[in-house]
């Protein structure tokens, strides 16, 4: 793996060269949220760096909100800068989903191959953010072609593959080689990981969640359900939830449109029946499927901590204080 | 070689539409292209414009370029289906899901337990079966209906009838005047088969409350867990594994099914009794 470093200057104009030959998305800080946007001349001063995750899960970009699946596919060479690490570990359910062998989904992968992944350390972390509590750390340690770092003015890039690599070599004369990743960014990790372990020290991790979802009858269902109102919000914000509706668009075509089952009758039947007819056991299927059925199918939680869903949620229901609640 | 598109759906013609009773139609579609798949194996069919659902083909997978899709009224999509008058084009994706596992039935008897509309994916196992009839020991058909009228493929008993390797039985929730078969819910047929049920491989297909009581009295009788296969039915828009819709406990009811044995679902709450899924203490 190798390591550069560029002043924040030199990145910018790097980056500037860059968006004339890729469509690049970067975090840009908006009065109340922080949100993906193309980046161009006129808002590359403005990227929001190593914050903590945008509005949008990075999945939206893989696996978009709707998508025709039959018209022949539009190739986007894109380049995604600052991505929180949450997101990136969110693509490993979603490969198993959609790069599965059998049934390939050709348009996901398409859209995996067109993009270049830049994640990025959080220096900053919201009170939702808990990554750390299932294992996942708050700098890319996965799935990413380059992590970014900015620090005292200046850009730290990592490269972990040849896609990455590639990509650099366009510019590497710009930049610096240097041996190893520089100690104020080992510390600022070492700090943030205290921020989050402190702030999230009554959440039980991903093992002791899934017994306790797996446990929990009706009551506690029932209390946190009160609140909702099927909007969906906590599936369509969330960087794992891959579940879709194919929608018939005429002329044999078809449009995949994300879906939710937390929507009514999501698993309704003809004759309608329906597993899935009440409120609570909607939310409680939510939580089964993160946290006991996707580890079941590939070994691996269907939440990476990031906390979206706790931010999302209009009727105020906080996943971790039901978890917490539900482990006492 | 590009590769294959999941989502795109083959064009058949719709040929013939046969009623079979005022809720159930067969539909004869014909393609230009082969078709493969294999017995229990399931299609998602496009009524363009209209949306899509799942059915499990009632003709025999050896027909390659036509197929018969019988299908109930029973909501939208079917609805619009049974409105067809034939000339239309629709589409067919596929072949889903696992299909019986054909060889491990050989030598065997097999017992085939099915109720109303299940009879459209028996009827395509049962002409599995007879084209190498001589391989089993012998096959057990009990089907069930609500009454004489709402039986479908009644001509095709008298076909069945003829093979001597093979036993109907039929039973009607309420019998008419003319009715000389079995009156009561389609398990009371297991009590006249005389068989040693820990050898027997049964099959399943029917409505979820009759599949609920089948695997039970056939679990009574003695037959091996792992021998009895359920087809589950749940909500699919893929068919794929990826929508979701049809994800029971650790499974996706399209990908790792539609057919199960008992044995694996027995410890999914969804599964085995699934309308109870979490309302135990309620």
């Amino acid at each position: 793996m190798r390591t550069y470093s560029v002043s924040l200057k030199q990145w910018v104009k790097i980056l500037s060269s860059v968006t004339t030959k890729y469509n690049v998305f970067a975090p840009i800080q908006k009065e109340d949220f922080i949100d993906y946007e193309l980046i161009t001349e006129d808002n590359i001063e403005e990227i929001s760096y190593n914050k903590a995750k945008p509005t949008t899960p990075l999945k939206a970009f893989m696996f978009p909100i709707k998508e025709n699946v039959v018209k022949e596919l539009k190739k986007e060479k894109r380049i995604i800068l600052g991505i929180p690490s949450c997101d990136l570990s969110a693509l490993n359910i979603l490969d198993k989903i959609f790069l599965d062998e059998e049934f390939l989904d050709t348009y996901y992968k398409a859209n995996r191959e067109n993009t270049i992944l830049i994640g990025s350390d959080c220096y900053e972390i919201e009170d939702s953010c808990h990554c750390k509590s299932y294992g996942v750390n708050p700098y890319p340690e996965e799935n990413s072609d380059i992590s970014f770092s900015l620090i005292d003015h200046k850009v730290i890039l990592q490269v972990y593959t040849t896609k990455g690599e590639n990509f650099i070599s366009e510019f590497s004369d710009k930049l610096t080689e240097i041996t190893e990743l520089p100690k104020e960014i080992v510390e600022k990790r070492k700090s943030i990981i205290e921020t989050l372990n402190l702030q999230n020290k009554d959440l039980p991790d991903a093992k002791e969640t899934r017994k306790i979802v797996m446990k929990e009858g009706t009551v506690i269902w029932k209390k946190f359900a009160k609140d909702c109102v099927s909007c969906g919000a906590c599936a369509v914000i969330c960087p794992t939830c891959h579940c879709f509706l194919l929608i018939d668009k005429g002329n044999f075509e078809k449009v995949k449109n994300w879906d939710s089952c937390q929507y009514p009758s999501f698993e309704r039947v003809a004759g309608d029946e329906d597993p899935l007819n009440k409120i609570y056991n909607r939310l409680k299927n939510r939580y089964l499927c993160k946290f006991v059925h996707k580890p079941d199918m590939f070994d691996e939680i269907a939440c990476t901590g990031c906390g979206r869903c706790v931010d999302a949620c209009i009727g105020k229901i906080n996943k971790n204080e039901l978890i917490i609640e539900a482990s006492k | 070689m590009a590769e294959k598109n999941i989502y795109k759906p083959i064009k058949y013609k719709v040929d013939k539409i046969v009623t079979e009773t005022p809720l159930i139609k067969t539909f004869f579609i014909s393609a230009d292209q082969e078709f493969e798949f294999q017995t229990g194996q399931f299609v998602e069919v496009t009524l363009d414009g209209i949306g899509e659902a799942p059915y499990t083909p009632s003709s025999s997978p050896s027909i390659k370029d036509k197929m018969e899709l019988t299908i109930m009224n029973a909501g939208y999509v079917t609805g619009k289906m049974h409105e067809l008058k034939g000339g239309e084009k629709i589409g067919i994706r596929g072949p889903y899901g696992k299909g019986y596992p054909i060889d491990k039935f050989y030598g065997k008897e097999i017992l085939i337990l099915g109720g109303g509309v299940g009879l459209a994916p028996l009827r395509c196992l049962i002409l599995t079966l007879l084209e190498e009839e001589q391989k089993f020991k012998k096959i057990d058909i009990c089907f069930g209906a609500k009454t004489p009228a709402d039986f479908i493929y009644k001509d095709w008993f008298y076909e069945l009838k003829k093979h001597k390797n093979v036993e109907l039985l039929r039973s009607v929730d309420k019998a008419d005047a003319n009715w000389r078969e079995s009156e009561g819910v389609v398990t009371v047929l297991l009590d006249k088969i005389k068989t040693d049920f820990q050898e027997i491989v049964a099959i399943v297909c029917g409505p979820p409350i009759m599949m609920k009581f089948g695997a039970k009295r056939l679990l009574e009788l003695g037959v091996k867990d792992k021998n009895i296969y359920l087809s589950m039915e749940t909500n699919m828009s893929c068919g794929l594994g990826k929508c979701g819709h049809c994800a029971m406990g650790e499974y996706f009811v399209c990908k790792d099914g539609p057919v199960f044995t008992y044995d694996k679902i027995k410890d999914t709450p969804e599964m085995v009794d699934f309308r109870k899924l979490f309302n135990k203490n309620d």
